[in-house]
């Protein structure tokens, strides 16, 4: 990652035209060909950027950006006037964003008790393996069945996809044909829930703080399993 | 009819309204794909045809109108239609009318008609039991199921539960659905004042007639809760309240129940205390007389669910039955067709 702080003026022609007058500035080249103008306002989004890949030329007191987009060239000049400061870092393999850790919570939670979902419910493994990809928890009900469980904090349809593909792979081997699915989440957007039900999905809304037993759970007339 | 609009954005035509002339009526139809009204409307009508307008300006203008009498143009070559009242014109881009979605026909199917207060009423008084929680819909609707000459209607969001037994004239329907909670209150609001209501099925959907208009509903699939299985058998405690006063009592407790705190009712010998507190806020504590005898009980409820309840008994007294503080009470009536369940809240301490 470079990162420039230079009293520049930048001009970029591409689906329109724009230029920005010199100011200080700072200017973020990233490994990754993304190139980003800052002003020390207007929050967090540049007044200007080009996304990769890109082709960087640089030559005394320029820098010039281009990117094809489609027969045109999208073009990001920028004269520097004065530069105060040209560091680059190195920074390694990125780590992917951690949006919150309940995902993980839940999952070790359950993985402890697994018949908070299902009575009788007992875990085989966590993150079983599948050629396209993990599946949360790989469990056995009380009659010895197979139960693949996929867990989110919001289960979406991209859930019920996500745990769909991983039946798929996993009813590829005999012994496991008949292993049904069960997706757990804190909350359950009704579409799919619907998707779900339609592809004999179980669909299991769990609390984290009642598992964690921070708190009872809340009295009600039935159960709500669905 | 702007009730019928849908109010999901993707589908540009659920947000029309449907204007069609024919046999010298003008009609008019809306649907968001669960539920359809549709309406006739006398006036002067020449030529045939129909047209597609969106659904929220047509209101607002109508709405908004500056004379009585109104007149509506279709200019089908411009894709407009003109709405036209004294010196006020506004011109509404059509939609395609061939995108409108085919509205179930009250024509092909069997109707039987109902007296409208009976069913209204049943409707009224357990209509706000039902979920609004979407993601599990079979409690988003009333189980609405006749036997015999009766009719039952149930709801519950697995926190309280009313259901309602009505004696019906006539001949009823055979019916038995879950039919969605949004349409049953339409149709309170559409039918208020009606004589009859006809009501009949056809495939998934079920209809109901007012006069001219029709309400058309989805059926909502799934199994709803047994509801008799879930009424207790015994209770520990009975105890008959004065429908106003104690209603009275909950709510001026209930403005100090803020941020989902419950209500505390103490049955103490000969007399119950109601009492609220919130942290920061404040606290409010009131007492009544009561016919109660035995071990103190102290139970919490939903401030609103528990209001929900009393204000759903129509008789001047109504019957308190308790078990424990963890489980389900009941607020019953005299005539006994009447029951709603309520499941009680942990209270701390």
């Amino acid at each position: 990652m470079r990162l420039i702080v230079a009293r520049c003026e930048v001009s970029y022609t591409g689906r329109l035209t724009a230029f920005l007058p010199a100011s200080t500035r700072l200017l973020l080249l990233k490994s990754d060909g993304s190139v980003l103008v800052h002003a020390d306002a207007g929050g967090y989004k540049p007044l200007n950027w080009m996304t990769p890949p890109t082709v960087i030329e640089e030559a005394d007191g320029s820098i010039v950006v281009r990117k094809r987009s489609g027969k045109t060239e999208d073009r990001l000049e920028i004269r520097l006037h004065e530069v105060l400061s040209d560091v680059a870092h190195e920074m390694g393999e990125a780590a992917g964003l951690e949006k919150d850790g309940v995902e993980r919570h839940l999952q070790e939670e359950l993985a402890a008790r697994p018949e908070a979902l299902v009575e009788g419910l007992r875990l085989v493994r966590r993150e079983w393996p599948t050629d396209v990809g993990p599946v949360d928890l790989m469990c056995r009900d009380a009659d010895d069945g197979w139960v693949a469980v996929e867990i989110k904090r919001v289960a979406t349809i991209d859930a019920v996809e996500q745990l769909s593909r991983y039946l798929e792979r996993i009813q590829l081997d005999p012994a496991l044909a008949t292993c049904r699915g069960i997706l757990a989440a804190e909350q359950l957007k009704p579409q799919a829930v619907t998707l779900a039900e339609g592809r004999g999905i179980e669909c299991v809304e769990v609390d984290l703080a009642v598992l964690r037993e921070e708190r009872e759970p809340e009295l009600t007339l039935f159960s709500l399993a669905r | 009819m702007s009730r019928g609009l849908s109010t999901r954005g993707t589908v540009q035509i659920l947000a029309g309204v449907l204007l069609q002339v024919q046999d010298g009526h003008l009609e008019l139809a809306a649907t968001d794909m669960e539920l359809s009204l549709r309406a006739k409307l006398d006036g002067n009508v020449e030529g045939e045809g129909s047209a597609v307008v969106p659904g929220r300006l047509l209101t607002e203008i109508v709405r908004l109108l500056p004379e009585e009498q109104v007149v509506l143009e279709h200019r089908v070559e411009e894709s407009t239609v003109y709405v036209t009242s004294g010196s006020s014109e506004s011109r509404l881009r059509t939609y395609a009318v061939e995108d409108f979605p085919r509205l179930p026909d009250p024509a092909t199917s069997a109707l039987s008609t109902l007296e409208a207060e009976p069913l209204l009423d049943t409707i009224s008084r357990v209509s706000r039991a039902a979920s609004r929680d979407e993601s599990r819909p079979v409690l988003t609707g009333i189980l609405v199921r006749f036997e015999g000459s009766s009719l039952v209607m149930a709801a519950t969001d697995s926190y309280r539960m009313a259901v309602k037994e009505t004696s019906v004239g006539g001949s009823p329907p055979d019916l038995d659905a879950i039919v969605p909670a949004r349409a049953l209150d339409e149709l309170r609001r559409i039918a208020a004042g009606a004589g009859e209501i006809q009501l009949g099925t056809l495939d998934n959907h079920v209809i109901f007639g007012v006069g001219d208009t029709w309400l058309t509903t989805r059926r909502i699939d799934g199994q709803f809760p047994n509801y008799r299985q879930l009424l207790p058998e015994a209770f520990e405690h009975e105890v008959k309240l004065p429908r106003d006063e104690f209603l009275d009592v909950i709510r001026r407790a209930a403005v100090m129940a803020q941020r989902s705190t419950p209500l505390r009712l103490r049955f103490a010998e000969g007399e119950l205390t109601v009492s609220a507190q919130t942290q920061d806020i404040g606290e409010a504590r009131e007492q009544m007389p009561i016919g109660f005898s035995g071990e103190p009980l102290e139970i919490g409820f939903n401030p609103v669910w528990l209001r929900d309840g009393i204000e759903s008994v129509v008789e001047d007294e109504l019957t308190l039955k308790l078990i424990n503080a963890l489980r389900p009470a009941v607020i019953a009536e005299t005539s006994g067709d009447f029951w709603y369940l309520i499941m009680p809240i942990r209270l701390a301490g």
